[in-house]
């Protein structure tokens, strides 16, 4: 190991951690809705569902849930859709679309299951 | 005889996959695809580390039998890795809803794929032997630096819809003890067929050389 070499890789570590601290809001493309009240064209906000807000909507393709971004903000999150499995046994939930109105107008649900790796009693 | 081995290895763990594990609770059957997964991004990771120290070896000796090996590892690691990518889109499909979300798990695993498909097209610009070894072995060794950021620090520093990794934060396996075996396994078969493939490559680098310069290296 020369001088020049240790100085060289330095500068690569230096610039790795620069970049990472840069690109970090590219890294991720979830956002708050506060940050998506300012944003047009859609954006996939993430959050947990508050317990029991889950409602059906006039028909079947719509769901209606509170959902708590990571700053704590509540907001109603309006779903036009066919309703993913395991909603109601979400860990997390990214919603992707736009915020109107005081609403959060999607047709995208994205959904984290808990995955335990245990085996399930019932058969699927 | 080695071969036939693995073989029967990868016939039991498949039948293992399908007739043996539970399915999981909340991913049911789908968790199959994870024994293939888990697998391919692991040994990525490994083929990677392997291309980085043959290349250490290589700027040392100046021996191009290390070339041969740093250049197949870093290959059959991006193979690996588009493996674990495209399974790993699929997986999402089946669990999230979207096969690609850029997700931080699937940035990083773009960016990797990037910096190693970079390595193949330096390598296929460069017509000296002896430069393109020496090149070659520099970017293998400052690629493999950002190997550790992309595969495992960005992707727990943020959110991410990716499952908690076997090996979690917690620093104890939550996996049932049937899935768990079948996991090393797998993990065991594919490690296996990993070295079978690049040994076989650098046997063919070598034969090449052989009929070149007419001699052994």
């Amino acid at each position: 190991m020369k001088q020049r070499h240790i100085i060289g890789i330095g500068v690569i570590l230096l610039f790795a951690v620069f970049s990472i601290v840069n690109f970090s809001s590219s890294l991720t493309p979830y956002v708050t809705f506060a940050q998506a009240k300012g944003m047009s064209g859609d954006v996939q906000v993430r959050g947990i569902i508050v317990p029991s807000s889950i409602m059906q909507g006039d028909n079947v393709r719509k769901v209606k849930f509170l959902l708590r971004d990571e700053s704590g903000e509540e907001v109603t999150v309006d779903y036009t859709g066919i309703k993913p499995d395991g909603l109601e046994q979400a860990t997390s939930v990214v919603a992707v679309g736009k915020y109107q109105d005081g609403k959060f107008v999607t047709q995208k649900l994205l959904v984290k299951c808990p995955s335990k790796y245990q085996g399930s009693v019932k058969q699927e | 005889m080695r071969k036939y081995g693995l073989i029967l290895w990868t016939i039991g763990v498949v039948y293992a996959v399908f007739y043996q594990v539970p399915p999981a609770e909340g991913l049911g059957y789908l968790v199959r695809i994870a024994f293939f997964h888990i697998p391919v991004a692991w040994v990525s990771v490994l083929a990677f580390l392997l291309a980085a120290v043959s290349a250490i070896r290589y700027l040392q000796t100046r021996d191009m039998k290390y070339d041969w090996w740093s250049s197949s590892a870093a290959t059959l690691g991006l193979g690996f890795c588009l493996l674990a990518t495209v399974s790993g889109a699929v997986f999402a499909k089946l669990t999230w809803g979207a096969y690609w979300n850029w997700d931080p798990r699937q940035t990083t695993i773009f960016i990797l794929l990037l910096i190693y498909g970079a390595y193949l097209a330096l390598r296929s610009a460069i017509d000296d032997e002896e430069q393109r070894a020496r090149i070659a072995a520099v970017y293998a060794l400052l690629s493999v630096i950002t190997v550790p950021f992309l595969a495992f620090i960005i992707p727990r520093y943020y959110f991410s819809l990716h499952p908690e990794p076997v090996i979690n934060s917690a620093g104890h396996l939550q996996m049932e003890s049937m899935m768990l075996y079948v996991l090393f396994a797998a993990l065991g078969a594919c490690t296996l067929m990993f070295w079978h493939l690049l040994s076989w490559q650098v046997g063919v680098k070598a034969e090449k050389y052989r009929q070149i310069n007419g001699k052994e290296l």
